[in-house]
């Protein structure tokens, strides 16, 4: 009698119990490997776009990061750029500064707005607007001025689009305001029709509200009816940024990343790993409301003409090194 | 441990701690009014906005009106026969106004004019519901890219007898202007309304309660410079205000007596003297016909929902218990105004 196929062998020993086990957990294992490389794709990729080669002329980072166990503080300069279709990818102005300051010594976080028009030294450009920066050189470039001019050792950055923003504030939810004024604009740059040219007529009542992610961005966009202008808009858009926080906080970030991160790609940069990131975001739901500090240097620039003809804001740089000192310490360059 | 299952470890531990430390899912806006569990009766017919539809409450119902149009801004006659409210569209708006049921409507404020296309906000009712304050940037200047102009809401006011419309107050520019019209109830010629300003220095946001004589135009302020007082609702009565002043990280609904006229500043001002009603983040308080209750809409769990506050004005002004929720979750229209009617 023949046999043909594979039958078993009488007498033949299979795996054993323990090496049964070991095979179940290294296939789980392998399991949560793949599943974690796959849920964390889109996250890693987001993280990784950013300007990482090093400009020439632009000067290094004045500080590395500090360590993920350290007390120090940590630095992160917020950027937000017009990036529609009538600029050119590689040369967009600032239109946000904002210096995110995480102290994990004291347990609180200072939000310090940068004006857009401040006549400041741009590392290798001359004297130039501090928005021209990004423009000119991206992040290395913004970092370093920042890093000149306010003495504030910048250890990472982030930047985000305009669709980067309206996709946050609608991915979070929407998110809830209190409009501490009418915003009336006729003429507000209608960013998403298909020129990328032209205006549109802006509504926001004043008062408490929730705002959608489009709405939000022309709430903190908005400046032509706003006798403080950016300044207004700084005060706007440090509320937005608080808003946000506040409704993450309510939300299963686990669930929610890797869809974040596909939304997002393409609108935002950073040079913060995942796990720094994660470090801050737990970091940044044990603050209360009480632990966020919003600073201003609105109280120390003046308006003024440069040669060329622009409308630009000129610092009383002792008073505001003073005002930095309150804020940072002794934490600042020297 | 080699660099590659570190670089892997880390991340993966790093998302563990984040799992553990999520709050659950975030507010999420179901498309609908949705009652709160307790069923709350809402006397009268008490008007609302959600996602621009408007939705009216009466007892344990809900009646969807106006299908279709795009409303902001409801308010009612005091009889409750007649509403009026902002018809949104693309960039403009206009008021109309209407039987109760949203039917025979009447546009009665233009959405455009050579200067341009107009927005039109916020009407109310006099007594005797003839006349309509609203707001409207209407009589700007064009504006342009190249020639910017400011276009803040003024005060203005339809007679619609003769549909003859008049500005009774001229925006102070680049504030936004005013907002938050009403007539006092019981006089024909005394308007309440907020002021948006900037004070200080540097320069800080301000909206200040503003009274107004129609008769002599005399305008005087009743809260101070350097605060944020706003959205301002007359019991009917017409002796109390209710309005929301801002604090810090909350926006309370506060309460204060209110003398008969002004013929100057008051010092102290009415609002140094007033209660608290009800904490929280808290908008667009709205009386009730009958004086007993003031509804509003409150910020609970990321959603804006309309809440019944019973109160009594028999000497002092007190609440009669707390704060019931109408609907739950239901993100209703924050920046809309409430309606209410027997």
């Amino acid at each position: 009698m023949s046999h043909s196929g594979v039958t078993g062998v009488p007498g033949a020993t299979g795996p054993s119990r323990t090496q049964w086990l070991v095979i179940t957990a290294a296939l789980v294992g392998l399991a949560l490997i793949v599943g974690g490389l796959l849920y964390l794709l889109p996250v890693l990729q987001l993280l990784g776009a950013h300007d990482a080669a090093p400009v020439r002329g632009v000067p290094a980072p004045a500080h590395a990061p500090p360590p993920l166990d350290s007390k120090q503080r940590i630095n992160i300069l917020l950027l937000g750029s017009d990036n529609d279709q009538k600029f050119q990818q590689d040369a967009l102005l600032s239109q946000t500064m904002i210096v995110v300051s995480v102290d994990p010594a004291h347990h609180q976080v200072t939000l310090l707005s940068l004006p857009r028009d401040l006549w400041v030294d741009i590392p290798g450009h001359g004297i130039g607007k501090i928005d021209l920066a990004y423009a000119r050189g991206g992040a290395p470039l913004a970092r370093a001025t920042v890093e000149k001019a306010f003495r504030i050792p910048i250890h990472y950055y982030a930047w985000i689009g305009l669709k980067g923003l309206v996709r946050v504030v609608d991915r979070v939810g929407g998110i809830d305001v209190d409009v501490v004024h009418p915003v009336l604009d006729d003429n507000y740059p209608n960013d998403f029709n298909d020129s990328g040219y032209g205006t549109e007529r802006v509504y926001i009542a004043a008062g408490p509200q929730h705002l959608d992610g489009r709405h939000a961005l022309q709430y903190v966009r908005s400046r032509h009816g706003d006798l403080l202008s950016d300044f207004g808009r700084s005060i706007r858009q440090q509320q937005v940024l608080l808003a946000v926080r506040q409704r993450a906080e309510g939300m299963d970030l686990v669930t929610a990343l890797p869809t974040f991160a596909r939304d997002l790609n393409g609108h935002v940069k950073t040079d913060l790993d995942l796990v720094r990131v994660t470090q801050l975001g737990l970091f940044m739901r044990g603050l209360g409301g009480g632990d966020v500090r919003q600073a201003f240097i609105t109280p120390y620039v003046r308006d003024a003409t440069s040669p060329d003809g622009q409308q630009i804001l000129l610092a009383d740089w002792p008073a505001i090194n003073r005002y930095l000192r309150q804020l940072f310490g002794a934490e600042l360059l020297p | 441990m080699t660099r590659a299952r570190r670089a892997l470890t880390v991340p993966l531990v790093a998302l563990l701690a984040v799992a553990c430390s999520s709050n659950g899912a975030a507010p999420h806006d179901p498309g609908k009014v949705v009652f709160s569990g307790k069923h709350v009766a809402v006397s009268g017919k008490l008007y609302a906005t959600k996602g621009r539809s408007l939705y009216r409450f009466s007892g344990t119902h809900l009646t969807s009106l106006l299908a279709g149009v795009m409303v902001k801004d409801p308010a009612v006659t005091v009889d409750g026969a007649r509403l009026a409210f902002a018809q949104l569209q693309e960039q403009s708006s206009a008021i109309v106004v209407s039987d109760a049921n949203g039917k025979a409507r009447q546009t009665i404020t233009p959405s455009s004019a050579p200067e341009g296309a107009l927005w039109a906000f916020a009407p109310h009712y006099s007594d005797d519901g003839q006349q309509i304050v609203y707001l409207t940037d209407r009589g700007k200047q064009p504006s342009s890219p190249q020639n910017l102009q400011p276009n803040d809401l003024g005060v203005w006011s339809c007679d619609l007898r003769s549909g003859h419309s008049e500005r009774l107050v001229a925006p102070v520019l680049y504030t936004g202007g005013d907002s938050d019209p009403v007539f006092r109830p019981g006089v024909n010629d005394q308007l309440f309304f907020t002021t948006y300003l900037y004070g200080g220095a540097p320069l800080q946001p301000v909206a200040r309660l503003t009274w107004m004589s129609t008769a002599s135009k005399a305008i005087t302020y009743l809260s101070p410079d350097l605060a944020r007082n706003f959205q301002p609702t007359f019991s009917p009565d017409g002796r109390f205000v209710a309005y929301i002043r801002a604090g810090v990280g909350s926006d309370d609904l506060y309460v204060m007596p209110l003398g008969p006229t002004f013929s100057r500043e008051p010092r102290p001002y009415p609002t140094e003297g007033a209660l608290l009603l009800q904490s929280g983040i808290i908008s667009q308080p709205v009386w009730a016909p009958d004086g007993r209750a003031v509804a509003f809409l409150k910020l609970v769990n990321g959603s804006f929902d309309l809440f019944i506050l019973p109160v009594s004005t028999d000497g002092t002004i007190h609440p009669t218990g707390p704060a019931e929720a109408v609907t739950h979750g239901s993100f209703l229209d924050a920046d809309s105004r409430l309606a209410w009617s027997p």
